[in-house]
């Protein structure tokens, strides 16, 4: 079968609707994981008995499998962790009906939060410790310490890394189409099985996760840039 | 359904899962082999100082970079014998198992050459005069001083793309392959489906079983050979 430029032109724009689901996706799980990711930073770097070692399970288990499976244990877990609270608690949270999105949303976002965990982890071990100390001796507060000293430094540290895993989270969106979200792989799936057209469509599809990539990888650079800024006025 | 959650249930599946063991770990292995071999091909035009050969290899990288593995697994699976067919050559019958390894191999060889190269430029150029001083040729060093130095620099980096590439090979199983997850999914099918969440969870208990114990390998070469040149260069 010769290549159909036709067709692959023809299918961008109806694969290019699935963009929107992908950046949801990507940045819903990236903002609440963010969240999540750094309460475990901070109990694993507080030393909280327990709740560390339940962090480092956590994150250990998180980053030791694969995500699709992540997904499918969300996709038969989730409804059965909501049965079994329905029944304990006498809640009534209809488990039947989950939308998928909310089984994805979650997923990622468990995923999003270990990975996150960890950069945000080595970020703030990365600054050293008299910067505190600095801080304080000067008479500020301990929010005003990290506001103004720890997080600025820390986050030279993280941002190289926090674009890494922004980026594999786009990817890796890619596998939700499996718990029936409609996003690029899936819309991409659809037009090739109409046509029995793989190569042009899934090609296209690979343009548009290319430059979506792209377009973060450069802002990051961009971030990248703005943060560091404070070490060019020491120089 | 009797009780909501049978952890028992877990432990009985794991071993029928690990049957798919071999196959997954295959894959991985003769990715990993053939990827070596690719990426030191990529490696080798990326360090020299042809501006073509470069950006050659440097857009190969990136495109792999940029897109999902899934996708890069549908591309081949689907957009090869299409792409092959039509010059003439017919790859319908082949196993799904080249197909997998075809693609893990072209994927992971674009990331062994950032590991390489950057464990290249890392070995001082003091080292390559040195070699030179004492009459050896560009092969000589090449072989013996910069290789093997450069392979302790990229140990951790090497161990982080193989528990990677180990939890990509699970997307296998969207093309109809009966790895560790494609298992886990038929023996979850059944009993009417009752059980899958225990299955799932199985299953991801044998993958972060050899991710910690590739973890631990990786902690204990990099030890290893840490030590070494310190041992060697007492005064």
């Amino acid at each position: 079968m010769e290549f159909d430029l036709q067709f692959a032109l023809a299918a961008f724009p109806k694969i290019l609707t699935g963009v929107p689901m992908t950046l949801f996706i990507t940045l819903f799980s990236v903002s609440f994981g963010l969240y999540i990711g750094l309460l475990i930073a901070v109990c694993r770097i507080r030393q909280i008995p327990i709740l560390k070692n339940i962090a480092a399970v956590y994150v250990s288990f998180i980053r030791g499998t694969p995500i699709l499976i992540q997904l499918y244990i969300v996709f038969y877990g989730l409804p059965e962790f909501l049965t079994y609270l329905n029944q304990s608690q006498g809640l009534a949270i209809s488990a039947e009906g989950l939308p998928h999105i909310v089984i994805a949303l979650v997923a990622f976002t468990m995923n999003a939060s270990a990975y996150l965990s960890e950069n945000i982890r080595s970020a703030l071990n990365s600054v050293d410790k008299g910067q505190m100390e600095a801080a304080y001796s000067v008479g500020m507060t301990t929010v005003q310490g990290l506001r103004r000293i720890v997080i600025p430094q820390a986050l030279v540290v993280a941002l190289p890394n926090f674009s890494n895993v922004f980026l594999e989270i786009t990817k890796d969106t890619s596998l939700a189409f499996s718990v029936m979200i409609v996003e690029i792989m899936a819309k991409a799936t659809v037009e090739a099985s109409s046509g029995y057209k793989y190569l042009e469509t899934y090609l296209d599809a690979a343009i548009i996760y290319f430059v979506v990539c792209y377009i973060f990888g450069h802002i990051f650079v961009l971030l990248e840039k703005r943060v560091k800024k404070y070490q060019e006025v020491n120089l | 359904m009797t009780e909501i959650f049978d952890i028992s249930y877990i432990f009985q599946s794991i071993p029928l899962i690990a049957k798919a063991l071999p196959l997954t770990l295959s894959i991985l292995l003769l990715s990993l082999f053939f990827g070596s071999i690719l990426g030191l091909l990529l490696t080798a035009l990326k360090v020299q100082k042809n501006r073509t050969l470069n950006s050659l290899a440097n857009s190969y990288v990136a495109f792999i970079r940029g897109t999902p593995p899934l996708l890069q697994l549908f591309l081949v699976f689907y957009g090869l014998p299409q792409m092959v067919g039509s010059f003439g050559i017919d790859i319908n019958d082949w196993d799904k198992f080249v197909f997998a390894v075809i693609t893990f191999s072209l994927n992971s060889s674009a990331f062994l050459s950032e590991i390489m190269r950057s464990a290249y430029l890392a070995v001082e150029s003091g080292q390559w005069e040195a070699a030179f001083s004492i009459g050896m040729t560009n092969i000589q060093t090449l072989l013996r001083i910069i290789i093997p130095q450069a392979f302790v620099i990229a140990i951790p980096n090497l161990g982080n793309l193989i528990i990677s590439l180990l939890k990509e090979t699970s997307y296998v199983f969207t093309i109809g392959m009966i790895d560790i997850l494609g298992k886990a999914k038929l023996i979850g099918a059944n009993g009417y489906g009752v059980r899958q969440l225990e299955v799932y969870i199985g299953a991801a208990l044998i993958y972060w079983g050899i991710c910690i114990l590739i973890e631990r390998m990786i902690h204990f070469y990099e030890k290893k050979y840490n030590q070494q040149p310190l041992k060697n260069t007492d005064r």
